[in-house]
């Protein structure tokens, strides 16, 4: 029998009578949370520092004069702690008298009604009237473009500052301290504002409210459909919020998108992206026949990869069945990427996640403009940023103005470098460290000064770098969507392999789409479109489409239940929030012969030998427990990989010279199918630095025509002047079907044409 | 002492009304009982109680008053449900009863609101306004009767009374440069660096310096020491100018700088250290043109040349420098030298001019045979300036040429010797030595516990209770020194204890060099005879200490050289006084303080923070967080900085240990 390892970070106390176990550091309330133990809080939101605002939480801690504050003050090992007495309820009951205080009694059209904090804790402290006034001052509804703010319903709890500093990182809201006339003030307008709408989805009163929703229904009317965003690779948990249309139109409509907000964020996309399905679609036979028609015939099927685990499964029978090729550009590099990667660390997955991202200390991200690409991975290294004090190296050949309060180091490479800045990164990482011998006599062979010339690295930026990293602890390097294309992907991915084999740091390959990761584990990808060709929401012979504009409709994500892989590694279930009328891929399968009832019936046949367990889908948790302990889903199981590759030397460097175009969508804008949703409509501009213009000689407001990936692109160039430098940005959000076509580089130097306008 | 009508003052009760005069109790407390010289307070009312200096008080609108000043003061109130709501309802409560419109229920209210407010608010400053009220309501109550029962106004409703308030709190009042504390470690807890550093910046423009090496007096009066152990004030200053640096952001002002004036007035500055940076800095930020002049090719001072790198890093002072070079307004001329003739020429040219020169002569260890042209004999200042002139700034040569493999022996017991033996170590010496007169606990006291003991682990021996009585040379060249032991007596009539020569206790040391680093005095050349500037008696610049006008109109001084050597905090609050009064003095040939600045000093004298007060409403026994420093390997032959600061978990625990202790407290003159 081995002895009882005693574990120093514990703690026990007494709450209410029951013994209670915490580690040192715990607060009381997330200590009497944790065991089920109800301290009411008006202010408190566990996904950021305690706020202290409110003053509810005191409870009575036996030795000690006075009220505690439960959400603030830290457990003591042994205290014995009282969460209700007399004297504290009648505090509480007072403290909800003074919120009280002027509140307009407007519950009937407030769009809180039903779910407001204020209106539960006066109910539950029985404060039945106001026997004492505050003269009033004029405070006015202001519009802030997503979300209205109204400060006479606002409470100053200060939720919606502390959620925009220490999780988005925007600093767009701010606290007007001016004693009874406080109020929150947006510093920025919608300037500098990523619109994600946080803010509004913690207010625990009306003050915060979504523009579009406003007045459209009570929240008790709504039916909550759970969900996870299909817009990026983060999946991030959500709610559906439904009801019929109208009186007397029985379809249903998705109201709004609301979530866990107490444990996890949504960025703007997946707030106010939920407008998107296809919808009045029916069931037409003679489309469906020449539909399974097509698909018994194709040589290839080409998507995007945003669909789902199952979507994916049935389309790998497909090809077991018929032999015909997959070809998915969003998945291909990534999943090629992903086995390189492998190959040296011997391990199937990557070792990073968002929960180790936000408690770094150091960070590097490398190859991805971040705050676009993933705004959730953007949020987790803020939380590092403001909350580790983390330092983070953003490496990339466009600096990033709305990066600027986040990072400590900008390093700026030059495009087509990515190799050896690869090489330059494990050079310096491994340095110290105890690679094989194999991998220092690669690492003794890298010519550094020439990498340092050709990538514009200086020496000296890469040892400020590992200095920054000095007596610091908790690392991760996040790498994105640049590189899965880079001509030399699968050399990098080794090179960087070597990164998390054998450096303290971990790696998270952020997955460029919704399912890339979900779509590289589950299908045999092909790497070219041959003849025939089926294309499931992109361009083909026969599409197949969601967005409503192709030869058979499909269902949309919003339309559809399955799973999705995350970047997380997270199998996470998702939900229909609308019905959908027509067909979908698995009554294709099902024409063909592949044979399954419902969609999720390919849940439990997803592949284990690729880190998928046997869950059925009806059987996948999906909650957070008391104190934010995820359980949606599974996570993938790591499985060991062959360890067999083998490093190519540096090539050199291509160059680019002149003005270069960086394929790169906007902050709330992922695909053709954000782009349908109302409150996001956007137009897709060309946007560049001044620089940009000089050199690509175009004026400010001209019309450029220009082909990439054999698609063509009409874009008015705006000259942005937060921007440097010689590369400009091309979204492709509008582009429908060709969307996600872009299977090269995302760098590209294509010829300029200006038109008239 | 103090001459009252009535007191509640920290719990005390004094209630003289309708007594003779010889039956009259005074106040314990040194209250302002007189505003200025020719200006007598009424009363004067405090988060610790009320004190009436006048038989004809309004009880009632001077309570009104003092919920009034709580609603205008916005970095004090708002931030809680009790403070926001609570404040503004004792405010309105009051001016009902106030206008003769109250009722007996009012009064009810009044007493339940303030409950809460005293006993939840997030700030103390939330928890202590009630208490003064509730003095009035309870002693001054048939003022209040009278009001509510005929329904009139108030005695004195429409009476022109001047209210003049304050917010500070035990720290800020303790620091010299009054920083306002509270909400630059509010700034660390909410994660908004920024407005951190802008708090700082209000009265302390080098904040990555007192980041760095202030001695925190603060921290002596820090309240959560009444708890368990006083916050760490000091090293949470660094968080925010950290980000500013960091993140490469723009400089965080307390206020949008005014543009340059333009207007033909300007202001000299003689030296370019803490003082003068200072001075400089709050001239700048309204818009008054300042020119800077500075003997050495470097800016900074004595914390440029004097501080050394492993604890004062030069690029994150350069930063405070840069805040203050780069405002609009100022210009620096460095290399020039000022003597009598320039300084005469400067004050015939400028409208006012700042001396700010420090101290930069060291001073004797008064030995026998101790003559500064000696081989070997090396003043601090002269040592230091060495090294860091070249460490920093790669100008001159290494001291390690000097110093490699010699014996060093400094005498001094101050910052500026321990920065001389570890120096002395970092520079490759084989024997390094303090002499000093006294012992342990005292050198402790007099620098911090950590500048002791990483001196102690770096390898430097410290003699105490010893003195340098001779020092012998050989062709002028220093070998050795005659050093006596003493021992501490105690006197047994229960007096302060004597050193005492142990007889034969004599020892001798071979050494390669003597540092003398017991004090520095001021350069006073530059002063021109005729003037006939008044000095101090250890020969400082002589200023009253509080608008720190020299004996000349229009010359100030600031710093150690007015003060003697002190602290960086010390001279930036002097500096920032003193810039407040020239900005002034320059338009009107004025000498004039504000209201803030005049509650500011009858605060001080009154004493914020009280030692035995009994804090309640907070968990006792929460360490307070320490910073990782290098270890004695990692550290004692280089010029790293030794402490890495907090990790942003630990700098969030210490900030959260803060309790917020604003205080307002209210003249009616």
């Amino acid at each position: 029998m081995t002895a009882k390892k005693i574990d120093t970070n514990s703690i026990t106390l007494t709450i209410d009578g029951k013994s209670c176990q915490g580690s040192k550091g715990d607060t009381i309330l997330n200590i009497a949370r944790a065991n089920d133990i109800y301290i009411p809080t008006m202010c408190y939101l566990t996904k950021v520092e305690p706020i202290a605002s409110c003053r509810m939480c005191v409870v009575d801690v036996e030795g000690v004069d006075g009220m505690i504050l439960s959400c603030q003050e830290k457990a003591v090992d042994g205290a014995v702690i009282t969460t209700t007495t007399d004297a504290i309820h009648k505090q509480r009951q007072s403290i909800m008298k003074l919120y009280d205080v002027n509140h307009p009694l407007e519950c009937g059209v407030c769009d809180k009604s039903g779910e407001c904090d204020l209106q539960n804790k006066t109910m539950e402290f029985d404060v039945a009237g106001q026997s004492f006034s505050a003269k009033e001052p004029h405070r006015p509804v202001q519009d802030w473009g997503f979300i209205s703010y109204d400060p006479s319903l606002c409470i100053m709890c200060e939720k919606c500052v502390h959620v925009c500093t220490q999780i988005v990182g925007d600093d767009v809201l701010a606290i007007s301290a001016g004693g009874y006339n406080s109020t929150i003030i947006n510093t920025k307008q919608d300037e500098v504002c990523s619109n994600c709408g946080e803010c509004m989805s913690v207010c625990p009163v009306g003050a915060l409210v979504s523009t579009d929703f406003k007045y459209s229904s009570n929240a008790w009317e709504l039916e909550k459909i759970p969900a996870s965003c299909s817009h990026c690779s983060a999946a991030c948990q959500m709610n559906y919020e439904i009801k019929d249309t109208a009186i007397g139109n029985t379809q249903k409509k998705i109201y709004r998108v609301t979530n866990n907000f107490e444990f996890s964020s949504l960025c703007g996309a997946g707030r106010f992206g939920f407008d998107y399905a296809n919808e009045s679609v029916s069931k037409d036979s003679d489309a469906f026949a020449k539909a399974v028609e097509a698909v018994k015939k194709a040589e290839s099927i080409s998507f995007t990869a945003t669909i789902t685990n199952e979507e994916a499964m049935i389309l790998q029978s497909i090809k077991q069945k018929y032999q015909t090729k997959l070809i998915c550009d969003e998945a291909r590099g990534y999943q090629k990427f992903l086995h390189a990667f492998s190959s040296m660390t011997g391990k199937s997955l990557y070792s990073g996640n968002l929960q180790n991202l936000s408690t770094s200390r150091g960070i590097i991200v490398f190859g991805t403009r971040i705050n676009d690409d993933n705004p959730m991975v953007k949020y987790h290294i803020t939380m590092a940023s403001r909350r580790q004090r983390a330092r983070v190296a953003y490496m990339h050949p466009i600096e990033d103005s709305s990066l600027q309060a986040i990072i400590t180091q900008f390093i700026k490479y030059e495009v087509g470098s990515e190799e050896g800045v690869a090489a330059l990164l494990a050079y310096t990482l491994l340095d110290a460290q105890k690679p094989t011998k194999v991998v220092q006599a690669y690492l003794d062979d890298l010519d550094i000064g020439n990498l340092s010339a050709e990538s514009n690295i200086g020496e000296e930026e890469l040892d400020a770098l590992l200095h920054s990293f000095d007596k610091k602890s908790g690392f991760t390097l996040v790498v994105g969507a640049d590189i899965y294309t880079h001509p030399k992907a699968e050399n990098i991915a080794k090179i960087l392999g070597l990164i998390q084999a054998y450096s303290d740091f971990e790696v998270l390959l952020v997955p460029p789409a919704t399912n890339s990761l979900g779509v590289a584990l589950v299908c045999d990808l092909d790497d070219e479109v041959e003849g025939y060709s089926v294309g499931y929401n992109t361009k083909a012979d026969f599409v197949l489409s969601a967005l409503g504009n192709g030869d058979l409709d499909m269902p949309a994500l919003n339309q559809q239940e399955g799973s999705f892989t995350s970047l997380d590694k997270r199998v996470v279930p998702t939900n229909a929030g609308l019905p959908y009328g027509g067909y979908t891929l698995n009554d294709i399968a099902n024409a063909l012969d592949i044979n399954a009832t419902n969609t999720i019936d390919y849940t439990v046949k997803l592949p284990i030998e690729n880190g998928y367990q046997a869950i059925e889908f009806d059987d996948l948790p999906d909650y957070y427990n008391s104190v934010g302990e995820e359980h949606r889903g599974y996570l993938l199981t790591q499985s060991r990989y062959k360890k067999n590759g083998k490093l190519d030397e540096v090539s050199t460097l291509p160059t680019y010279d002149g003005s270069v175009i960086y394929h790169c969508n906007t902050n709330t804008q992922f695909s053709a199918f954000t782009n349908n949703c109302e409150q996001l409509q956007t137009e897709a501009l060309l946007r560049g630095s001044a620089q940009f213009a000089s050199i690509a000689k175009l004026q400010d407001g001209a019309k450029v025509k220009f082909e990439l990936d054999g698609v063509v692109y009409e874009r008015v160039f705006m000259i942005d002047t937060l921007m440097k430098g010689t590369v400009a940005i091309n979204p492709s959000f509008d582009m429908g079907l060709s969307s996600s076509t872009v299977s090269s580089y995302r760098f590209n130097q294509p010829k300029l044409e200006t038109m008239d306008s | 002492m103090s001459e009252v009508v009535f007191s509640t003052w920290q719990d005390e009760f004094i209630d003289n009304r309708g007594k003779s005069s010889d039956e009259w109790g005074q106040s314990a407390f040194k209250l302002p009982e007189d505003y200025t010289a020719d200006r007598r307070s009424k009363a004067f009312i405090g988060w610790d109680g009320v004190a009436i200096f006048q038989e004809d008080i309004d009880a009632i609108r001077l309570a009104t008053e003092y919920a009034a000043q709580y609603q205008v003061y916005s970095e004090a109130c708002g931030r809680c449900a009790p403070g926001r709501w609570g404040g503004r309802i004792l405010f309105d409560l009051l001016d009902k009863i106030a206008r003769g419109e109250g009722t007996t229920a009012d009064i009810d209210h009044l007493k339940e609101v303030s409950e809460t407010m005293m006993l939840t608010s997030k700030c103390e400053i939330g928890r202590t306004v009630p208490k003064p009220i509730l003095d009035l309501m309870e002693h001054y109550k048939d003022q209040f009767d009278y009001v509510i029962d005929n329904q009139t106004p108030s005695k004195h409703y429409n009476a022109d009374v001047n209210y003049i308030a304050k917010v500070t709190a035990p720290c800020t009042d303790m620091c010299p440069a009054h920083v306002d504390i509270p909400a630059y470690i509010e700034g660390v807890r909410d994660m908004v660096f920024s407005e951190s550093l802008a708090a700082t910046r209000g009265t302390m423009p080098l904040a990555h310096t007192c980041g760095r090496v202030c001695p925190h007096p603060c921290e002596d009066a820090c309240r959560r020491t009444n708890l368990d152990e006083p916050i760490a004030i000091m090293e949470l200053k660094r968080l925010g100018a950290d980000y500013e640096t960091d993140h490469g952001l723009g400089w965080m002002h307390p206020f949008e700088p005014k543009p340059l004036k333009n207007d033909g007035k300007k202001v000299a500055i003689i030296g370019a250290g803490p003082a003068g940076l200072t001075t400089a800095y709050y001239l700048a930020l309204e818009g008054i043109q300042v020119d800077i002049f500075e003997e050495l090719p470097v800016l900074g001072g004595e914390v440029a040349v004097g501080v050394p790198e492993y604890r004062m890093p030069i690029d994150k002072y350069n930063k405070d420098i840069e805040l203050v070079t780069s405002m609009e307004s100022v210009t620096v001329y460095s290399n020039h030298r000022v003597d009598a003739t320039r300084l005469k020429e400067i004050d015939a040219e400028y409208d006012a001019t700042m001396l700010a020169f420090g101290t930069r002569l060291s001073k004797k260890v008064r030995a026998e045979n101790e003559r500064p042209d000696m081989d070997g004999y090396w003043g601090a200042i002269d040592m230091l300036d060495k090294v860091n002139l070249w460490s920093k700034y790669g100008i001159g040569s290494s001291a390690s040429e000097d110093l490699k493999d010699k014996t060093v022996v400094c005498v001094g017991g101050g910052f500026t010797s321990m920065d001389v033996v570890r120096c002395s170590i970092r520079e490759g010496a084989k024997k390094v030595v303090m002499i000093y007169r006294r012992d342990e606990k005292t050198i402790i006291r007099n620098t911090t516990y950590e500048e002791y003991h990483e001196a102690v682990e770096e390898g430097v021996e410290f003699i105490f209770h010893s003195a340098v009585e001779k020092i012998y040379d050989e062709n002028n060249k220093l070998t050795k020194l005659l050093i006596n032991k003493f021992e501490l007596v105690p006197d047994p009539n229960g007096g302060r204890a004597q050193l005492l020569k142990i007889e034969d206790g004599d020892f001798e040391i071979e050494t390669d060099y003597l540092i003398p680093a017991v004090s520095q005095a001021a350069d006073l050349q530059l002063l021109p005879e005729e003037w006939e500037i008044k000095l101090t008696s250890w020969n400082t610049i002589l200023t009253n200490g509080k608008d720190y006008m020299t004996s000349r109109a229009g010359l100030f001084a600031s710093g150690d050289c007015e003060y003697g050597p002190m602290t960086i905090v010390n001279a930036v609050g002097q500096a920032k006084r003193a810039a407040s009064v020239m900005s002034r003095y320059i338009y009107d040939g004025k000498i004039s303080l504000t209201d803030d600045e005049i509650m500011e000093d009858h605060l001080n004298k009154l004493r914020v923070y009280d030692k035995k007060e009994k804090v309640t409403g907070w968990m006792p026994g929460l360490p307070r967080a320490e910073s990782e420093k290098l270890g004695v390997d990692e550290r004692r032959d280089n010029n790293k900085e030794v402490n890495l600061g907090f990790t942003g978990e630990e700098a969030l625990a210490e900030s959260e240990r803060c309790m917020r202790c604003y205080y307002i407290s209210m003249v009616a003159v």
